[in-house]
């Protein structure tokens, strides 16, 4: 994989619980089975528990980056 | 390793700027001019303001609780609310050994919430827990996330209004129909206090076991530890400090950190006045807009035999003791929020998000209404309260709950 394939973004700020998690699940196994890559952009910081584990229940890694005040970056990546 | 978790950049450090502690200053002024007026209020601001604080610090969620059981089969949260109650249940019952002596009496202690069981209580419980996991956020909850900046929370809080207006409006008819013969069930006035608590805390033991057991039944996945950047090593007394105070305001407490704390506030407050609950006061304000727009309520029947979150009803002042305790929970959650650094505007993208906190809020006030509380005042105050209407409420609700989340999942 090289570095200039664009990594798909899902933005779910606004969205509170269950939703930045549900919209996550169905990214990863509806919209874009098996991608390797994904960011999800969210303000909602109880999803930064919930999505990890369901991501990883999945197979991804987890990396949690804070853009700024209440928002944060969360990569989900696997090796293909 | 590709499969390994990294939280690379949590940030470190207090609030960016000195001047973010400039939000406590309204609390406090807040609370000093409350101080001249009467002792009660300065009280009930502070308790309301180190709840908010505590529950967003904790993001102590009552429908996380429940909702991600069925959701995810996690139990965290809800195992933190079990222990928390079983600490509020030993307090509680040294209060109410103080005010009731004697429970076979037939006395129950007068503000504790002991409320009639029946009809109500399930319908009520049932609605709630429907509503809150639609709303995506129970009463207090939707108090906390107001201040968190949320406006999906502030729509659920009208819908909550609009919710408790109507349930007012058949509050006669419940209340003669089924309500007003309802028998109020106080366990030690059979058990007394030492069966009563043996009794409450085995099955919160049970209610635990259970939530332990149902978690094991999660699709087996390995949970890779998130791995968080190891700041320097604290080198200095003032390194010492600082790290003390981010484990307080910034760094994220454990569900049951968070229920204790709170248990311990509810406690402090039963001792001196009541124990923890908001929807009485929301009521009220329900009521007075309602008034003000031509469509007043009426008298309700049996309020005032009712203790708990029974409708208040607006006396002298509009400023009451429930007013401040929740105008507390909403400033004392920003607070916390600006200091943790996590106070933003949340803007839902989707119409139909308002639609549903706005719904979600109805019906979960109508119920918040029948079933006389919240996750607080009906639940989280009554089982240590001793009362049999806190387990019925409790289970109407876990059952709402798991509808709600049957529904919410066809709504992503």
């Amino acid at each position: 994989m090289t570095e200039t394939t664009a990594v798909p973004v899902l933005d779910v700020r606004g969205e509170i619980c269950p939703y930045p998690m549900l919209r996550t699940n169905k990214e990863l196994d509806e919209v874009r089975p098996g991608v390797l890559e994904l960011e999800v952009i969210t303000d909602h910081p109880p999803a930064l528990s919930t999505i990890p584990p369901e991501a990883m229940k999945r197979g991804y890694g987890v990396e949690i980056e804070e853009v700024r005040e209440g928002e944060w970056k969360i990569r989900l990546f696997k090796d293909s | 390793m590709a499969m390994q978790a990294v939280e690379a950049t949590r940030g470190s450090g207090l609030p960016r700027h000195w001047w973010a502690f400039g939000v406590l200053l309204l609390p406090t002024l807040v609370y000093l001019v409350a101080l001249q007026e009467r002792a009660s209020l300065a009280v009930f601001w502070a308790v309301g303001i180190s709840a908010g604080f505590v529950i967003q610090r904790s993001r102590l969620c009552f429908v996380s609780g429940f909702r991600d059981l069925y959701l995810l089969h996690q139990g965290r949260t809800l195992r933190g609310l079990i222990i928390g109650l079983g600490i509020a249940t030993f307090g509680f019952a040294m209060i109410m050994g103080a005010i009731v002596p004697d429970p076979a009496t037939g006395a129950v202690p007068q503000d504790a919430h002991v409320l009639p069981v029946g009809i109500a209580t399930v319908a009520g419980g049932l609605l709630f827990g429907v509503g809150m996991v639609l709303a995506g956020g129970c009463v207090s909850g939707s108090l906390y996330r107001m201040g968190e900046g949320y406006v999906a929370s502030w729509v659920a809080m009208g819908g909550v209004m609009v919710g408790l207006f109507a349930l007012n409006h058949t509050w006669n008819w419940w209340w003669d129909a089924t309500i007003a013969t309802d028998a109020r069930v106080w366990l030690p006035t059979r058990l007394g206090y030492t069966g009563a608590i043996v009794l409450t805390v085995v099955l919160l033991a049970a209610a635990y076991i259970a939530t332990l057991w149902w978690e094991r039944r999660a699709p087996a996945f390995a949970m890779i530890p998130i791995k968080r950047a190891q700041p320097a090593p604290p080198a200095s007394v003032g390194d010492d400090v600082r790290a003390a105070l981010q484990r307080v305001f910034r760094k994220e407490w454990s569900p049951a950190a968070g229920a204790i704390a709170l248990s311990l506030l509810n406690i402090a407050l039963f001792i001196r006045y009541r124990p923890l609950g908001v929807v009485g006061e929301i009521s009220r304000w329900a009521n007075d807009f309602a008034a003000q727009v031509g469509q007043p309520a009426g008298v309700l029947k049996g309020l005032d035999t009712l203790a708990g979150c029974a409708a208040a009803v607006t006396g002298d002042s509009w400023v009451t003791d429930g007013f401040m305790l929740n105008g507390g929970i909403v400033v004392g959650s920003f607070t916390a929020a600006v200091l943790a650094r996590e106070f933003r505007l949340r803007i839902p993208r989707q119409p139909r998000r308002y639609v549903q906190s706005a719904a979600g809020g109805v019906v979960m006030g109508y119920g918040a209404g029948l079933g006389l509380g919240c996750t607080l005042g009906a639940f989280y105050s009554a089982i240590p309260s001793l009362a049999l209407n806190g387990w019925v409420y409790a289970a109407a609700m876990a059952a709402g709950a798991l509808a709600g989340s049957q529904i919410i999942r066809r709504l992503t």
